[in-house]
C-alpha cells in the first residue's frame, strides 16, 4: 500500500468511527426535508393551514411549488448551510489532531507530513461530495413523494451541476478553515473564522461587491441575492476563489511542514 | 562507528526564552542514555528537536547518522518515539490505533500489531476504546506504538509515567532486554531518577537548558559521595570514643545514628567497629551508604543547599 493510501485509510477510519460523520449526515439530511415541507405548504397553503403546518394568518408569496423552485431551495440551503457545515468537517479533520494531542504522533513518521495533510484534504473533499450527492438524492425522493409539478430531466441536470459547482466553491474555501484549525490548534479558531467569513460574505454581497469576495461567490451563485447576484459572478470571481483555495492550501502545507510543534 | 544521536550546539529559543542552550549530546549505538532534568529544564524541547518537531534556533541534530529536518526529514522508519503524555484517538480501539500507526510506519507485516499488543500486555484491552483506557494502559499503548516497527533507536520521554510499580519493572526489563539482546539504543528522559539509575548505561543532566553533566553509570557511581552510618545504643559514649580517635562526628538529626564522611572510616568500617567495641558501646548497625541519585542530582543542580 502506498503512503497516500495508508494515510487516507487512517483518515477514513477516524471519520467512520467519529460521531461527526453521523452529525453532519443528519444535519444535511434536514435540508431537502425542509425544502419538501416548504413545497407542501406552497402547493396547498389552505391544506397546510388546516393541518396546522402554518399559521392561519400567514401569507405565502415566496414562490410556486415546482421542481425549479425546489432545486433553487436546495441550492440556496447548500450554499448557506455548506459554509458552516463544511467548515465543521474541515475543522474536525484538522483540529482534532490538536484537540486530542495526536498531532505529535504524525510528525516523525516514514509517511511524509505532506501526504498526511493531502489525505486530510482528500477526505474533506470526498465527505463534502458525499453529503452534496446525498442532498440531491434525498431531494429527488422528497420531491417525488410530495409530487411537485414541473419535472424535467433538463432542470434536474442543470440543477445537479449547479449544486456540484456550489459545493466545489464551498470546498475551495475550506483550506483556510484547515489553516485556522492547524495554526489555532483546535476547533474554536476555524469555527470562529467560518462564522466570521459567513457574516462577511452576506454583508459584502448586500453591498454589491460579492463577486470580488470568494466567500460570497457560492451564496451569490445559488440565487440567494436574486438573479442580479447570479449575473454578477464572472471569471474574476472564479479566479479569486481559486486563488483563495491555492493560498489556503499552500499555507496549510507549509505550516505542517515547517512550523514548530512545541505543544 | 557513528553516534546514534549527535547534537552540536543545539539551541532553541521561544521568543525571549532560551529553552535549550548549546546542547552537545553524543549517544553511542546500544547505549541506554538517561536524560535527567527538573521540570522545564529543556528535556522535552531537546526530544522534540531530536525528532524534528521543532526547528533549532542554532546548531544541528543528527539521528542514526542522518541530519534531522527541516520539513520533517529524518530516519523515522528506524526510530520509535514517545513524547510527553501518550495520545491516542479516543473513539478508536487499541488495535485500530495501532493499525493506523502500522500503516503510517509503512509496515507491511500485518502480524506486527498483534505481536506488539502481546509484548506490551495489552491483549485484554485490544478491543477497548482508547478513550476509556487508564493512564497506565494509555502509556502502554504509546510504548507499543513506539516499538511497533522494531526500531533501532527509541526516544522516550518519561516512559514510566502512569505505570504501576509492576509496570515500571516490566518496562524497565523490556527496555534492558531490547538494548542488551537486540542492540537497540534507548534515549530516555525521566524524572524518576532511581529508574534511570537502574537502567541507564550513560547519563546526561540538563539544567536550565544546558547540559551540565554527561557521564557513564560507573563514573556516576564513583562521584556519588559515600558515608559510614553507625547506629548505637549509647550515642554520647560512641560520639566521644570516635572523637577521641580523631573522627569528625556528625549525628543524623532526630536519630541515634552517627555519620562519618571520612575516607578512612568508609574504607575501614571494621576499625571503627573495634573502637566502639573497646569503648563499651558496640554498634548495632554499621553500613556504608551511598548518596542517593536524587541527592547527587540536587547537589549538582544547586537546587538544594
Amino acid at each position: 500500500m502506498n503512503a497516500f493510501l495508508s494515510a487516507f485509510w487512517a483518515e477514513a477510519l477516524k471519520a467512520r468511527r467519529s460521531k461527526v460523520s453521523w452529525l453532519t449526515t443528519a444535519a444535511f439530511s434536514i435540508l431537502p426535508l425542509i425544502g419538501g415541507l416548504f413545497m407542501i405548504i406552497l402547493k396547498d397553503p389552505e391544506g397546510a393551514r388546516a393541518m396546522g403546518l402554518i399559521s392561519v394568518k400567514s401569507q405565502l408569496t415566496a414562490g410556486v411549488a415546482d421542481w425549479p423552485t425546489y432545486f433553487e431551495v436546495l441550492l440556496q440551503s447548500t450554499a448557506m448551510g455548506g459554509t458552516i457545515l463544511f467548515a465543521f468537517i474541515a475543522a474536525w479533520v484538522f483540529g482534532r489532531e490538536f484537540s486530542d494531542h495526536t498531532a505529535k504522533e504524525l510528525l516523525a513518521l516514514p509517511t511524509p507530513r505532506r501526504v498526511i495533510v493531502g489525505a486530510k484534504f482528500v477526505l474533506t473533499a470526498l465527505w463534502i461530495l458525499g453529503l452534496t450527492l446525498m442532498i440531491f438524492v434525498i431531494g429527488l425522493g422528497v420531491g417525488t413523494a410530495v409530487d411537485i409539478p414541473g419535472w424535467s430531466l433538463e432542470v434536474a441536470y442543470t440543477s445537479f451541476w449547479s449544486l456540484m459547482t456550489i459545493a466545489l466553491l464551498n470546498f475551495m474555501l475550506m483550506p483556510f478553515v484547515a489553516l485556522f484549525a492547524s495554526v489555532g490548534r483546535g476547533y474554536l479558531p476555524p469555527l470562529g473564522w467560518a462564522f466570521f467569513s459567513f457574516v462577511l460574505a452576506q454583508i459584502v454581497s448586500l453591498l454589491g461587491w460579492g463577486d470580488w469576495l470568494p466567500w460570497s461567490v457560492p451564496v451569490l451563485l445559488s440565487g440567494m441575492f436574486g438573479p442580479r447576484g447570479v449575473e454578477q459572478i464572472g471569471m474574476h470571481s472564479y479566479i479569486l476563489a481559486l486563488l483563495a483555495f491555492i493560498a489556503g492550501f499552500a499555507a496549510t502545507f507549509a505550516w505542517w511542514r515547517s512550523a514548530d510543534q512545541a505543544r | 562507528m557513528g553516534f546514534a544521536i549527535e547534537t552540536s550546539g543545539l539551541s532553541k529559543s521561544f521568543g525571549q526564552v532560551r529553552a535549550i542552550d548549546s546542547v552537545n549530546l553524543r549517544v553511542k549505538p546500544g547505549e541506554i542514555y538517561g536524560f535527567l532534568g527538573l521540570n522545564g529544564a529543556g528535556k522535552t524541547t531537546t526530544i522534540r528537536a531530536l525528532l524534528g518537531m521543532i526547528r533549532p534556533s542554532m546548531g544541528s541534530v543528527k539521528v542514526l547518522g542522518q541530519a534531522v529536518g527541516p520539513h520533517g526529514r529524518g530516519p523515522w522508519r528506524h526510530v520509535g518515539h514517545l513524547v510527553e503524555m501518550p495520545a491516542a484517538y479516543p473513539e478508536l480501539t487499541v488495535r485500530e490505533n495501532l493499525e493506523i500507526a502500522r500503516r503510517l510506519q509503512r509496515i507491511s507485516d500485518r502480524d506486527a500489531t498483534s505481536r506488539v499488543i502481546e509484548r506490551l500486555g495489552l491483549t485484554s484491552y485490544v478491543d477497548r476504546k482508547a478513550g476509556v483506557l487508564s493512564t497506565g494502559n494509555l502509556q502502554r499503548l504509546g510504548l507499543a506504538r513506539a516499538l511497533l516497527h522494531e526500531p533501532e533507536l527509541l526516544i522516550l520521554d518519561e516512559p514510566a509515567n502512569g505505570l504501576d510499580p509492576a509496570g515500571v519493572v516490566e518496562i524497565r526489563e523490556l527496555l534492558a532486554s531490547l538494548a542488551h539482546e537486540k542492540g537497540v539504543t534507548v534515549f530516555m528522559s525521566s524524572h524518576i531518577l532511581t529508574e534511570v539509575d537502574r537502567l541507564a548505561t550513560r547519563i546526561g543532566i540538563i539544567h536550565k537548558g544546558r547540559l551540565i553533566e554527561e557521564l557513564d553509570a560507573q563514573q556516576l557511581e564513583e562521584l556519588r559521595s559515600q558515608r559510614l552510618e553507625i547506629k548505637v545504643r549509647n550515642l554520647q559514649a560512641a560520639q566521644s570514643a570516635l572523637a577521641q580517635a580523631g573522627f569528625a562526628v556528625k549525628v543524623k538529626a532526630g536519630k541515634s545514628t552517627i555519620i562519618l564522611n571520612e575516607a578512612r572510616a568508609i574504607d575501614a568500617p571494621d576499625k571503627v567497629a573495634t573502637i566502639l567495641v573497646n569503648a563499651g558501646t558496640p554498634p548495632i548497625r554499621l553500613a556504608v551508604e551511598q548518596e542517593e541519585i536524587e541527592a547527587y542530582f540536587l547537589r549538582l543542580t544547586g537546587e538544594k543547599e
